[in-house]
This record gives structure tokens, sequence and C-alpha cells, in this order.
């Protein structure tokens, strides 16, 4: 059994379990709560990896379900874009 | 009875029930959400001198900015503060350079060093810079933070020392009792309604402020400035200052000067910095559009050729997000510090626009003297709500 302290969560920004649970000590009541106190799911991937693992631990630790737990918001781009794509080709702005 | 409610646990409020709980007052912070899930988690982190507009407002944030040299003692974390990462503004036309140069004058009247420079001594500052420049004005002290680092070790050092958070609480009534304010009633899912009291009641709702004033009868002009943001993977060391095109500053404090009005409708600019993670935070836009948090593509476009314009290299660096935040705007770009006069104990702070990062420990610090010493030791009679009256 691994301890929570050791046990990564997120993985592109590194965070323990240990950390997202004293997140949740600290008022978070939401994946986003947890991200902007542990950085988790702010990584490259936004949190497809780790948003449904946060979400969990967020409901097992308030005594919710989880899918009452809200999920952070998804915003544009759904995978990493180039910025000479956005600025859409020609560059006199 | 409580001492102070303070209704908004973002920086602001944060700032405030830290400073009054040092002088052991005894707070409440009512938050609609989580603390940062306003503004303050949705900005870049610039803290420099050079955006703020000549005058009083600068000279509110001279004060604040030397705050900030020993807040990671004091707060007990670290707000990855970079003292003296500097700003820049690269200017593309000698119109542009004798706007700047105008309000740079004017802001030297608050006794911060900021100059112009030519394109040469800016590219050696800034090597990622594109040479193709007029020049640009220049900040060498002022630095950035991680806002929302900064707002969580407001809450944490508040909290430890007795500050109380109420989270996921909305406030649906100001209480008066004869024309004083002297409490609020709450709803959260939790428990239902319930009513709490205090001497004085702050409001510190951020963009959301004009709505809160107006559950007291109050007609605050303050009002949600949307900005749109973009977050780039982590790359290696590629900007130590943070930098905003001319055109920010004269957006902000000449609008009347642009004359095409896709600009002017969208505040297109650029404002760029590189965080500690290595990410760059790229915004600029100001657009009144109500509380509508999505991205535009309009805007995304705009503010991508903005960065590539002035940093080529950029081109293929991925973005991970876009994001939006609401910056509390007043019609005049002043704050709103003190109380009402037309209701004692009804204090207002906010409308800080794009300045809360910077003006959040100073005035945490006033708002609080004002509280427990009956007058601040630095006057704001300039940033009274009163003159909205």
């Amino acid at each position: 059994m691994q301890m929570s302290d050791e046990l990564i969560i997120c993985r592109c920004q590194e965070v323990t379990e240990q950390e997202i649970i004293d997140a949740i000590s600290d008022g978070a009541t939401t994946v986003d709560g947890v991200k902007r106190r542990t950085r988790a799911c702010m990584g490259l991937c936004q949190g497809k990896t780790c948003g449904r693992l946060v979400q969990r631990l967020v409901a097992q630790q308030t005594g919710q379900k989880p899918e009452d737990v809200y999920l952070q918001k998804s915003r544009m781009p759904a995978r990493p874009v180039k910025m000479g794509v956005f600025a859409g080709g020609d560059e006199d702005a | 009875m409580r001492d102070v409610i303070i209704i908004g646990g973002g920086i602001i409020g944060s700032s405030i029930a830290w400073q009054l709980a040092r002088r052991h007052q005894d707070v409440l912070v009512i938050e609609k959400k989580d603390t940062a899930s306003g503004s303050a988690g949705a900005t870049d982190g610039v803290v420099g001198y050079h955006t703020k507009k000549p005058g009083v407002q600068l000279d509110l944030a001279v004060q604040s900015i030397e705050m900030f040299r020993t807040l990671n003692e004091e707060l007990g974390s670290d707000i990855e503060y970079g003292l003296e990462a500097g700003g820049m503004q690269p200017v593309e036309d000698e119109y542009q350079w004798n706007l700047l140069s105008q309000m740079a004058e004017e802001q030297r009247k608050s006794g911060v060093d900021i100059r112009m420079i030519s394109a040469e001594e800016a590219c050696a500052i800034e090597p990622n810079l594109n040479h193709d420049i007029y020049g640009a004005l220049y900040s060498p002290t002022g630095g950035k933070v991680n806002p929302l680092a900064m707002t969580l070790a407001f809450a944490r050092a508040a909290k430890k020392l007795g500050a109380e958070y109420a989270y996921n609480t909305e406030v649906t009534e100001i209480l008066i009792e004869d024309g004083r304010a002297v409490g609020v009633r709450t709803f959260d899912r939790k428990n239902g309604a319930a009513e709490h009291r205090a001497r004085f009641i702050v409001n510190a709702a951020g963009a959301w402020a004009g709505r809160v004033a107006a559950l007291a009868g109050l007609d605050m002009p303050v009002r949600p400035r949307k900005g749109q943001l973009a977050v780039t993977e982590p790359i290696g060391p590629f900007l130590t200052a943070t930098v905003q095109c001319a055109r920010y500053n004269v957006i902000k404090f000449r609008p009347e000067t642009i004359k095409d009005q896709t600009v002017l409708k969208l505040g297109q600019s650029l404002s760029i910095e590189q965080q500690e993670t290595g990410g760059l935070i790229i915004g600029g836009t100001r657009e009144f559009a109500e509380f509508e948090e999505e991205n535009t593509f309009e805007a995304i476009e705009a503010m991508m050729k903005r960065a590539l314009r002035f940093f080529p290299a950029l081109k293929d660096v991925n973005i991970i997000r876009y994001f939006s935040g609401f910056r509390p705007y007043t019609p005049d770009g002043l704050s709103l510090l003190g109380e009402v006069r037309t209701l004692p104990g009804f204090i207002m702070a906010a409308g800080h626009e794009g300045d809360g990062i910077a003006l959040s420990p100073i005035t945490g610090k006033l708002i609080a003297e004002l509280i427990v010493d009956g007058k601040p030791s630095y006057d704001i009679s300039d940033f009274s709500p009163n003159r909205f009256l």
C-alpha cells in the first residue's frame, strides 16, 4: 500500500493524493477548487487524466456522490494547438 | 455580533480579512463560491507601475507594491513574487511614442522610474522581442506574482488568525436598521437561509460589487469588464519583464484616440508574462460582455496576432488553455474605497479593474485601519464611493 504523500494523482503537475486531501480540508468542494489550490489539472493534459480521480477524492472526503462534484470547466483548445494556427497565417495585426 | 462581515473571499476580501485578523477583529468572510474563483484566479500577475493610471491610482500602487517585498514572510507562503522583473511596452510608431512619453512624464510624478528607451535597448533587455519596433517604454522596477497563490495565501493567513470563511454562501439581503448597515442574510445549499450581524459590512465583491451594493439600495457603478487570456505549455526561460504593447496603455488611459472600432470594442492589445512554471500567460483584451465568460475566436485570433507581432518565435508554441476573467470596471478608472455616507457601516472596497492584484495589499491595510482606527493612515478621499452618490 502506497502512502498518500507518495501517490501522484496529477502526473503533469506532480500533485500527490495528500496535497489534494489537504486542499479539500482547506475548503475546496469542487475539482476547480482543488485545481486552484494544488495546480492539479493545470498541466499539458488539462485534467484529462486526473480530473475524474480528483472528483472522486473530493466526493470521498466531503461525503458527496462523485457525480455531484463539479468537474473543472472545459475550455478551448481540446488539445494543445500552436499559436501560429490561432493567428491564422497572416501576421499583420 | 461580529466586528466585520466581508462580502467576497477573493484577493481584496482576503487581504482585508488578514489585516483585520492581525488586529484581533472577529471577521466572517462570505464567499459565493470559493477563494480565487473569480477575477484573481483568471488573470496574469503583473504588478508593475507603468500600467497604472497617472495620479492618485499610481500613488496608491507605489504604496502597495512596496508591501510586496515582505509578503512572503508575513503570509508564511511563497507567492512567487519576482521583485525586479520590470515592465516593458514596445511602441510601434511615433504617435504611440509621443503618447506614452507624455504618460510616462505624468507617471514619474509619483516617483517611479519609467523611461523611454530605443528599440536596440529594448531588445538587449528582452532578446526574444521583435527588433522591428519604434522603441519602448521601460520600467526597471515592478514585478510579477502568482495571483492564485497570493489570494490563497491571504485567505490561509487570515484563517490562521481566526477569520472565518463561509464558502458556497450567497448574500441575499443587506440588513439595514435605523439607516445603518447591521448585517446580512445569506443562503447556502447545506444550511439554507441564515442571518449574520456585524458592526461593519465590507463590499469586496470585485466585479460583482455593483450587484451587492444594489442589495443595499445603492447604485455603485462597478461593472464587469471581461479579459480573455491564454496559457501556453511550459517552455524554457523566454521573458523576464512583463510586456504590454503600447496600445495597452493607450486603450486603458486614452481610448478616445483609438480610431479602429474593433480594436476599441475588444480592447485589443497584448499583455504577456512568463510564470515561474515556464508557462506564458497571454492576454490584453478588455470588453463589456456582462458576465458572459466564454472565449471568442475573434478575441483569440486578435490576441495571438498581437503576441506573434512582438514575439515571432512563439509561433510553434502550444496553447493549452484559453480562459477569461471579469475585472471590476469603474467609469473614472479609480477604485472605490471607504464608507458610504448615506449608509453608515457599509464600506466599499472594490472597483480596481485590472489593478486589483497590485492594489490588494494596500487595500487590506487601509480598510482595516479605517475600521479599527476610524481613519486610514493614508488619505483615500479621492477613492471615496461618495463621488457616485
